[in-house]
């Protein structure tokens, strides 16, 4: 196991400049600005707030890695969330509506990847396609209404602590831990490294380059279905509208954490760090009584400038 | 090896035999009645210019190519080498130029890319066992690393061991290297050679690929050179000398003659490089053009012609050093060097050169749009005169200017490039390597178009590897290595060995 | 013959009568949805209806028609969209100030096409793919609108100002005429000059086009600063017509003029397009939007059919067109 983590301390320390400054600042200027921002209650809450966003980044982390993009991420969350309202209400069964959003966030993933492999279609047009359809399905099988009265079972996985954590924050964890395994330690994990770094090598290897992609997107599916339940469970409703451009911030924690557009480069840490860093951002700004808009146009110029830097790193 | 006092004669068994190998491309034979052989344990040195057939030789022997007639024995045996996949299995393994790693892996993961140990779990690698094994692959060819370092940390000489590394893992008797000490130091290559007798001593079969002469007589247990796709001689390095061996390589091809009306006395000074450099490799360039003279550029490739081409014609950005175009300095991009009357016919003529997909027309008129439509309103039907005017004038085969560019021959297409130029006006043309892929009699058509065209009161800079055309076509020409300018050669000094002779490393 | 045949072995087809065989499929396929419909629903050939018809098409061709040409250069802009409303905001708000539709009419058309301009500079001077620097763009511009708009809706402007958008002339909206205005220039602008030519092949090569002395950089800047100020010229028309700026009207505008410029037969890998042919891919949307309100299809449904057919004409694109090269 001593073998296992040289890389990513290496790794870290090459890159924790970045992401980590950015962190350090925020924390900082809200910490004199932002009354309030520094109390363990708050902090709580933008970790808690933040756990839907890392579901959805760590799974962008391995599609950017392969030069890739999931534009409809947040359309597909939100329609796994009507899923999860939807069908527990009608069943009052959690696990049955975390089944039913799992299986239409993966069909959706699915369908990105085949759309992306197989089709060839540029994987920003191929997913801004599927954001159409997913938010078009989110308002029919809604009829544009809210879904309310869902079961207490959905609604306290938000709320509830295990040994004193929130369980939202120890999905989070979960994910990540999960995430960890998956790109340092499988042979999956290898292969999504070759598939941005260098495509050749897999078809060298024997292996199919086509089915990973594909399965590279179904997992975004498939977190953004697992997802839907925290974003039900915190709304206490399901919405047709609830989780567009969370795929926003999702690539900005990608891009501001230092995994590259290119060549495969992708460091899950700085994923989590640069969700925190977003998190951080829009908590602050809101605790100094900036509006919600005003959070989504520095979220944009911090992705404008993370790929500003990003362009200049890889020119270098 | 046993018999390794007995090498007057060849051992016995070959490892890997090729028998009369023909491989045909459009417009071009790149192998004609080729054999080769490899024995266990000896590194064969293959020789010959750029374009002489060793990058299709090497491709066929990997599977990437078949041949269109010629047999593969191995140890002996008739197999048949149709894929990539067979040539492994074989032990065939190629070390190319462009690696085949994966940046952000580590050098144990990309020794064993898609042959990971299993772990516990069904996907969960075995770390510690994967290590172990890439240590062990490490150890045995003497590279000293540690297996989890990534590999985008890793110098170029690094990354070729790593490559190494994966071919002998995967138990390859006999291991192609394309020179590979290209983008070495002296003594990366230095550890380069003690691997590579290393693997002799172990039984590894090598051929390799080189420009530098010193490897041949330093490694080489024998050469074979090539020749316009033909094996000229197959020969040990102790029978030879470098400068019988240079002759060979460049031959004497007699019914290659080209028209060249050499001016008396050449014009006025066109073009003039001061001191250039530029961060593409190129350092301290003289170079003088006049009107009328088609100057040579010449040197391997990778020696910084293209480069120094680039820079003139401001698609590279130069570090220093001054370019005088017909008397005053010239900066900036392509827009600025075109307007004033340079023009650049690229060596990719496909991906640099032309828009495939465009018609003839649209690429004949596309740098002349400035020129002909001044008050910038296009007139389909004024291009389209000028277009046809150019076809007819280049005698350019295609059905009409609507055709799509890139359906025509290569030579055709490399006139329609030329064409757009001439309809801009250009009055120094900058030609790299404006022959290749292009079959003899279209190059006697280009060479001619040239020589009307310095004729007519242009200039022209040449880049070719074809030392004979330098000869025959240029007033006179510079030779580079190395990124910078190795000599100037007079127009009674231009032969080929003398082209050779300054090009080559290490003389 | 035979010394031609050599050179060409694929059979003779020039690229010219391939694009007009596009286009007469896209028509078809625009008079067939038109025939269907007309049997489906009684409403549709009604004279109201067709005008109503235009006229939507009309405000998909402005946006679509500037970013056709983006998508010429194998670029994108997805900020269209939220640069429509910004403008619409900008440009409402100073109406209502000083009551000048002119001035108004002038901010739009500077905000959007300043909009576009920063758009070049991200894609050019700093080298973000534009797919990425415009889609941080659309946040970025989303989030400026909401914020100056607060909530807000501007509503009640000048009656000479709303003709724009609603009013007849000669029996038809005035919305068509300004459609045929910008159809004609654009196709003038595309077909008919040098800059039209130099981003054609900036499109279908651009490493070749840099090589043959097209200045790309300052040509992409003119692009993208095009097809702002064509938004800002939508956003106008949408101000007029609605006869009320809301922070929120941009959103369901992009895919739809990403939608009509890809059945348009615009190809995404750049090159291959006309402005014709977006105008009657904006046509072809807007008939099937049109469609589907007549036969009662709850509008929850566009989205997720402009999807798919986005979807479809990539595809079909892509297979009709690019042959290996």
């Amino acid at each position: 196991m001593s073998d296992a983590v040289v890389i990513g301390p290496i790794r870290a320390v090459r890159r924790l400049p970045g992401v980590a400054i950015v962190l350090v600042l925020l924390i900082g200027l809200f910490g004199t600005i932002a009354p309030g921002f520094l109390s363990a209650a708050n902090l709580a809450n933008v970790l808690v707030q933040s756990t839907i966003l890392i579901m959805l980044a760590l799974p962008m982390t391995l599609i950017i890695m392969t030069e890739g993009i999931d534009l409809s991420m947040g359309a597909v969350l939100t329609l796994t969330s009507l899923c999860v309202a939807i069908v527990s209400l009608a069943t009052k069964s959690m696990l049955l509506g975390l089944g039913a959003a799992v299986l239409v966030g993966t069909l959706f993933g699915l369908a990105n990847g085949w759309l992306v492999a197989i089709a060839k279609i540029p994987p920003f047009v191929a997913t801004l396609a599927t954001l159409g359809m997913a938010h078009g399905l989110s308002l029919i099988v809604s009829d544009g209404q809210s879904v309310v009265g869902i079961p207490h079972s959905v609604r306290d996985i938000y709320s509830a602590q295990l040994l004193g954590v929130p369980v939202p924050i120890l999905m989070g964890v979960a994910s990540y831990c999960i995430f960890h395994a998956l790109l340092y330690h499988t042979r999956f994990g290898t292969y999504v490294f070759a598939l941005g770094g260098n495509r050749e090598a897999l078809r060298y290897a024997g292996l199919s380059p086509n089915r990973l992609l594909i399965a590279v997107y179904a997992i975004g599916g498939m977190m953004a279905g697992v997802a839907g339940l925290l974003m039900t469970a915190r709304m206490n409703s399901g919405h047709p509208t609830a989780g567009l451009g969370l795929e926003f911030d999702a690539i900005a924690a990608v891009a501001v954490g230092g995994t590259s557009f290119e060549r495969g480069n992708g460091w899950l840490l700085g994923t989590v760090l640069g969700v925190l860093a977003v998190g951080v951002l829009r908590n602050g700004l809101n605790l100094v009584s900036l509006p919600s808009s005003v959070q989504v146009a520095s979220v944009g110029l911090l992705v404008i400038l993370a790929m500003f830097l990003d362009g200049l790193r890889s020119r270098a | 090896m046993s018999d390794s006092a007995e090498i007057t004669a060849a051992p016995p068994a070959p490892l890997l035999e090729l028998r009369g190998i023909s491989k045909q491309f459009p417009g071009v034979k790149a192998l004609d009645d080729v054999s080769f052989a490899v024995y266990p344990g000896e590194v064969h040195m293959l020789l010959g210019e750029n374009g002489a057939g060793k990058s299709s030789l090497m491709k066929i022997l990997c599977g990437a190519y078949s041949a269109d007639a010629g047999e593969v024995y191995y140890k002996g045996e008739k197999v048949d080498v149709s894929s990539t996949a067979e040539a492994r299995k074989l032990g065939i393994a190629v070390i190319f130029q462009e690696f085949s790693l994966v940046p952000f892996l580590d050098i144990a993961q990309n020794i064993f890319l898609g042959r990971e140990p299993k772990g516990r779990w069904p996907g969960i690698i075995d770390r510690r066992r994967i290590l172990r094994d890439a240590k062990r692959v490490l150890d045995s060819i003497g590279f000293e690393i540690d297996p989890s370092v990534v590999v985008d940390t890793l110098g170029v000489a690094q990354q070729q061991m790593v490559e190494i590394a994966k071919a002998i893992s995967q138990d390859a008797r006999i291991l192609v290297m394309d020179e590979p000490t290209a983008a070495l130091s002296d003594r990366e290559a230095d550890l380069l050679f003690a691997l590579i007798g290393r693997l002799k001593a172990d039984g590894v079969a090598i051929v390799y690929i080189s420009h530098r002469m010193a490897e041949v007589f330093a490694i080489g247990d024998r050469i074979t050179v090539l020749r316009d796709g033909r094996r000229i001689d197959q020969l040990r390095p102790a029978d030879v000398t470098p400068d019988h061996l240079v002759r060979m390589m460049v031959g004497r091809n007699v019914d290659m003659s080209y028209p060249r009306h050499f001016a008396e006395r050449p014009g006025e000074v066109v073009l003039q490089v001061k001191g250039l450099s530029a961060a593409t490799g190129i350092s301290d360039i003289d170079i003088e053009v006049r009107r009328g003279e088609i100057v040579g550029l010449c040197g391997l490739v990778g020696s910084g012609r293209t480069e120094v081409a680039r820079a003139i014609f401001g698609a590279d950005p130069v570090s220093e050093g001054e370019i005088i175009f017909d008397g005053k300095p010239i900066a900036g991009e392509p827009d600025v060097a075109a307007r004033r009357g340079i023009a650049l016919i690229p060596e990719s003529r496909k991906s640099e050169g032309l828009a495939l997909l465009r018609s003839v027309g649209d690429n004949l008129v596309v740098a002349a749009l400035n020129k002909l439509f001044p008050r910038r309103l296009y007139d389909p039907s004024d291009a389209q005169r000028t277009a046809d005017g150019l076809i007819r004038q280049l005698r350019i085969a295609t059905p009409s200017a609507r055709q799509a560019v890139g359906l025509l021959s290569g030579g055709n297409q490399q006139k329609v490039v030329i064409g757009k130029w001439l309809a801009a006006g250009a009055k120094l043309f900058i030609f790299d390597e404006p022959t290749r892929g292009i079959d003899v009699g279209a190059k006697s058509e280009i060479f001619a178009l040239i020589d009307r065209l310095v004729a007519e009161g242009a200039a022209a800079l040449m880049i070719s590897s074809e030392q004979i055309e330098i000869c025959h076509v240029c007033d006179r020409a510079y030779v580079m290595r190395d990124g910078r300018i190795a000599g100037h050669l007079t127009r009674s000094e231009l032969t080929e060995e003398n082209i050779v002779r300054l090009g080559m490393h290490d003389e | 013959m035979s010394e031609l045949a050599k050179d060409t072995p694929r059979p003779h087809w020039s690229f010219l009568s391939q694009n007009a065989m596009q286009l007469f499929y896209r028509l078809l396929a625009a008079f067939l949805i038109c025939a269907v419909l007309s049997i489906l629903s009684d409403s549709f050939l009604n004279l109201g209806n067709i005008l109503n018809v235009l006229r939507q098409a009309s405000l998909t061709f402005f946006i679509a028609s500037g970013l056709t040409l983006v998508v010429l250069t194998a670029g994108l802009d997805l900020s269209v969209g939220a640069n429509v409303a910004l403008s619409a905001c900008l440009a409402g708000m100073v109406i209502h100030q000083t009551g000048s539709p002119t001035l108004g009419i002038l901010t739009g058309l500077l905000a959007g096409g300043a909009v576009g301009l920063m758009n070049g500079v991200m894609v050019t001077a700093m080298r973000i793919p534009s797919f990425i620097a415009t889609y941080g763009m659309l946040w970025v511009l989303n989030g400026v609108t909401y914020w100056y708009m607060a909530g807000e809706t501007i509503h009640g402007f000048p009656a000479g100002f709303r003709l724009i958008g609603s009013g007849y002339f000669l029996g038809l909206p005035i919305p068509v005429y300004l459609l045929l205005v910008f159809l004609a220039i654009g196709s003038l602008f595309a077909h008919r000059t040098v800059w039209g030519q130099e981003i054609y092949a900036i499109g279908a090569n651009p490493v070749a086009a840099r090589l043959s002395g097209i200045p790309v950089s300052r040509r992409l800047l003119l692009v993208y600063t095009v097809s702002g100020t064509m938004a800002g010229l939508a956003s106008i028309i949408f101000l007029s017509r609605l006869n009320s700026a809301e922070a929120d009207i941009g959103e369901s505008l992009t895919l739809p003029a990403i939608a009509a410029v890809l059945i348009g037969g615009t190809s995404l890998f750049g090159g291959v397009g006309t402005i014709f042919g977006t105008f009657v891919g904006s046509l072809i949307l807007t008939l099937v939007l049109n469609g589907m309100n007549l036969l009662s299809i709850n509008a929850n449904w566009q989205p997720l059919v402009t999807g798919i057919i986005v979807i479809i004409a990539v595809w079909l694109d892509m297979k009709t067109r690019r042959p290996a090269s």
